[in-house]
């Protein structure tokens, strides 16, 4: 009798195969940053044990915002309306609060558009993790500049980029974002431990994530094309991730210096000095880590602002703990006693 | 000279921001406590203080609602509009003014009452004096007119609820105002009140909390808002309620969010519908413009929420303060592309709190954006009210899989496919791991997957057209009143239903016909509008725009032999409709068909 090929299917914490994580084709160009971020939020949600339909994957308008289709086919989603996303998922996320919300934006969305609504997300602290696919130009619309294309940045078509670009990273860190990183779809680990460390985030998790565009605006003298940004990023520490049903004491110490930082899931990120310490918990630091890095003409990556004693929105709004959806018409409807008695005060 | 009584319009001229709507409310609630029929309306500007008001107080024995078509009594106060108020008044009319203003009072065909109001009100409190001066008059008018003290001082303990010194001080004021006419000045006007039976258990309420209250027994999960006038009181109303009405043990059964502009709070409700809540959230006509991207969203992705819509004046930023029915066609056919949306148009404060659960139901059962329209006039005036019926269904959730039991039980389930032939889909949850999908305001298949095959999207606008259709007699029928000639019929809606009766009364008296009336509570049409203009010779259907709006719905919807008997009397100035306007309007209408 002839062995039978055995494929072993590898599962995670709750038993569950990468598979159940994936999604459809993707119908980007390939080589689009993007797909490689859709890959990263499948290990992240994966590695992180979430259960796939207890996630909500939210998007606006554009490139970025079709991907949702391309990872966690076992999830509901919400491709929305231009820059509108994060209105529709605060709205969600009040009403179940259990749920994991992973909203994917461009920068079109979030730095045009919607830079309103992202601006409001980051003030409600809305529990979340909000994903900037940042590729400094419009695609489906065929390549215009985006609000965050870098000055002195050449798209493949068209003239030199002369006007500010918006930093939403900076913007985020002024707003009291309780969650600020930057990175690079091309630093798939980095990239990975910040999503994951992302989603065990309570509160609003803003991850900048450069993202090139194959088509129209990767060429040399792009600022955002691989080549250029893959040379010129400045890593503020080397990002690590320990879930929390990993004990921290099996995990090998590193050589150097390092900062454990417990996030509210009780998985901890684990942040390895490069050249120099940054503290995540001081957001001038923060802030002139990104001036340096715009004056040398450098991509600044990593976590750059932390703040995990925030409550986040749902906390605000002194919800109870059962979420709102799933709650029955006895909670739902007054009794009729209670509308007598509303009268009777009406009468006066 | 004949007594008149209780069948007499007061019109009170002040500025805002000086106290004199408290005042106002204390001279309506005396009025109503006694017994006569009356209403009062509220002519504010778009303005914190200082800027001209105008109260309009209606005693009418046939239970008339709408403002009258003249001044019996006029209060003046405000010396800015002094000389245009009394210029404008007819000979006759009693004059009750402020001698403390030094304005001219020039008038000789008038009745003049001169009472020193300021000086009175300092005597009591110097530093309180112009908001008291108010009370003043409302003390001058309860003398000249023979108002009950006793309900009189129960008005103003109920006005200022447990405030003891402020009662007391305003009650003084009261006195003090009747003591000055008793004393000084000689009754020279036959108007007069009179008690009358006293329904018991009624109140006044605007429409406004009525829709505020109606939401929070219609299960309201999420309030997503942004203050506009007129309807900033319907989320405040809702805000006020929900603590009281809605706490489970210790915590909100609710979430409220103030959305940092319309399109947000759209956005918040349609979050909250997607994720299988009730969202609502309450606006007026510029806030649907901003609101139009989303709704069509809702509408193509099939996701319940709640749009109310406190009609102002437009277009654009218009007449923010005054009242209209401009923004029908709007929410009918809300956002681009082919839509439909179901409306409902209260128009009593009883309706206002009905609709304001139902609409929850509706979005439910039919997966999609629904409308609650109403207007300034309805929503911030103070209505009288008998109370308010508790829902008589249990909360509807329409279709939605919750277990894989039901699932299983349903034959080729698709998000989006026809199963029960009423264009009606089942849905499933976000977390529910049932059949999840990517909701889309792109092209879909009856799966939900992305689409642009000609036959895939024209089956589904074939389908939503079929689903809101078949919502007509679902939604509430039309209030049908029909006289025995069945020879002209009038076809109108919401705070309409206040100026109606006094409309048919004066087209009777003006030309011998008596009319059947209909009035519309819901869009799409009911299929008793349609029965009742096959029943009627002619119809005129008569609205608060400029545009004839249902009249242009219905010329859309209608077979072409009801088109010819179809007129039209729209207008529209701002002010809540006037009897006498409208029914020369009528009148003139009918004579040029040559009816």
């Amino acid at each position: 009798m002839s062995e039978k090929r055995v494929k072993v299917v590898k599962l995670n914490v709750i038993n569950e195969p990468k598979d159940s994580y994936t999604g459809g084709k993707s119908s980007l160009c390939p080589g689009c940053g993007h797909d490689q971020i859709s890959n990263v939020i499948v290990t992240a949600a994966w590695d992180n044990g979430l259960q796939p339909h207890r996630i909500a994957k939210m998007s606006g308008i554009g490139c970025s915002s079709k991907t949702p289709a391309y990872y966690l086919g076992k999830s509901h989603g919400f491709n929305t309306v231009h820059g509108r996303m994060p209105s529709v998922t605060t709205g969600a996320n009040v009403v179940n609060k259990d749920l994991t919300y992973i909203g994917v934006s461009g920068d079109g969305d979030s730095a045009s558009i919607g830079i309103g609504q992202l601006i409001h997300a980051i003030r409600r602290n809305v529990n979340m993790v909000y994903v900037v696919e940042n590729n400094g130009v419009y695609g489906l619309t065929k390549g215009q500049y985006s609000a965050t294309a870098d000055v002195g940045s050449k798209k493949k078509k068209g003239p030199v980029n002369e006007t500010q670009p918006i930093d939403l990273c900076a913007m985020a860190i002024n707003l009291g974002c309780s969650f600020v990183a930057r990175s690079f779809s091309g630093s798939k680990k980095q990239l990975t431990a910040l999503m994951k460390a992302a989603i065990s985030h309570k509160g609003f998790a803003l991850i900048d994530i450069i993202s090139p565009c194959v088509t129209f605006n990767n060429n040399d003298e792009s600022l955002r094309s691989y080549g250029y940004v893959k040379d010129n990023q400045a890593e503020l520490h080397s990002v690590g991730y320990i879930p929390h049903f990993s004990p921290l004491e099996q995990v090998e110490v590193p050589a150097g210096s390092y900062t454990d930082v417990t996030l509210h899931d009780g998985s901890t990120m684990r942040l390895e000095t490069i050249s120099e310490d940054h503290d995540i918990s001081d957001a001038v630091a923060a802030l002139s880590a990104l001036h340096k890095a715009d004056a040398d003409k450098k991509h600044v990556t990593g976590i750059l602002y932390f703040d995990g004693e925030k409550p986040s929105l749902d906390v605000d709004l002194d919800l109870h703990d059962t979420p709102l959806v799933e709650m029955g018409e006895d909670l739902l409807r007054p009794s009729p006693e209670q509308l007598e008695d509303v009268i009777a005060a009406l009468r006066g | 000279m004949d007594q008149v009584v209780n069948d007499f319009t007061i019109n009170i001229a002040t500025a805002n921001g000086t106290g004199s709507q408290s005042a106002n409310l204390i001279l309506l609630q005396t009025l109503f406590d006694m017994g006569i029929p009356v209403s009062g309306k509220n002519l504010f500007p778009s303005n914190i203080s200082g800027l001209p008001t105008w109260y309009i107080v209606r005693l009418s024995e046939k239970g008339y609602q709408a403002p009258g078509d003249r001044t019996h009594i006029q209060i003046l106060v405000n010396p800015a509009t002094w000389e245009e108020d009394l210029a404008s008044l007819e000979p006759g009319t009693v004059v009750i003014w402020n001698m403390d203003s030094k304005m001219p009072m020039e008038r000789e065909d008038v009745i003049s009452y001169p009472v020193p109001m300021t000086k009175i009100a300092r005597k009591l409190n110097p530093k309180l004096a112009r908001m008291i001066a108010n009370v003043v008059y409302v003390g001058v008018l309860a003398e000249l007119l023979g108002m009950d003290q006793e309900v009189l001082e129960a008005a103003i303990s109920k006005q200022f609820g447990g405030k003891a010194k402020a009662i007391e001080l305003n009650g003084e004021a009261a006195r003090l105002g009747r003591a000055y006419f008793a004393e000084e000045l000689t009754k020279s006007d036959n108007y007069a009140v009179e008690s009358r039976e006293i329904e018991e258990g009624g109140f006044f309420i605007e429409g406004n909390e009525a829709i505020a209250l109606g939401s929070v027994f219609g299960g309201i999960q999420m309030l997503g808002w942004y203050p506009i006038t007129p309807s900033s009181s319907v989320a405040e109303g809702i805000i006020s309620w929900l603590p009281k009405l809605r706490t489970h043990e210790g915590k909100a059964t609710y979430a409220v969010i103030q959305a940092e502009d319309e399109l947000a709070a759209a956005g918040m409700i349609i979050g909250a519908g997607w994720a299988g809540a009730r969202g609502l959230t309450a606006t007026s006509g510029p806030g649907i413009s901003l609101m139009q991207e989303f709704i069509g969203l809702a509408y193509f992705a099939e996701v319940p929420c709640v749009f109310w819509d406190v009609n102002r004046v437009g277009p654009s930023t218009g007449l923010p303060t005054r009242t209209q029915q401009g923004d029908l066609t709007m929410v009918y056919e809300s956002s681009h592309g082919d839509t439909k949306h179901i409306v409902f148009i209260p128009g009593t404060v009883e309706e206002c709190f009905e609709f304001g659960w139902k609409v929850f139901d509706a979005s439910e059962k039919y997966q999609t954006p629904v409308f609650g329209f109403s207007d300034l006039d309805l929503g911030m005036n103070k209505w009288a009210c008998r109370g308010f019926e508790y829902p008589d269904e249990s909360i509807d959730r329409g279709k939605v899989v919750l277990t894989q039991e039901q699932m299983d039980s349903i034959e080729n389930y698709g998000r989006y496919r026809d199963v029960d032939g009423d264009g009606i889909p089942y849905r499933t949850l976000p977390g529910s791991g049932l059949d999840p999908i990517l909701y889309r305001g792109t092209g879909h298949d009856e799966d939900g997957t992305y689409s642009e095959k000609p036959d895939v999207y024209y089956k589904l606008m074939q389908r939503l057209g079929r689903k809101i259709d078949g919502a007509r007699d679902y939604l509430p029928a039309p209030i049908i009143k029909e006289d025995e000639e069945q020879e002209l019929g009038v076809i109108f809606y919401g705070s309409m239903e206040n100026t109606i009766d006094e409309i048919e009364d004066i087209v009777e008296e003006n030309s011998g016909k008596k009319i059947s009336t209909c009035r519309i509570r819901a869009l799409p049409l009911h299929s008793e509008v349609e029965a009742f203009m096959e029943k009627h010779d002619k119809i005129i259907v008569v609205e608060i725009n400029r545009d004839a709006q249902l009249y242009g719905i219905m010329r859309k919807e209608y077979p072409l032999h009801l088109l010819s008997k179809m007129l039209s009397v729209a207008y529209s100035d701002g002010m809540p409709p006037r009897g006498r306007l409208y029914a020369e309007r009528i009148l003139e209408v009918l004579e040029e068909a040559e009816i």
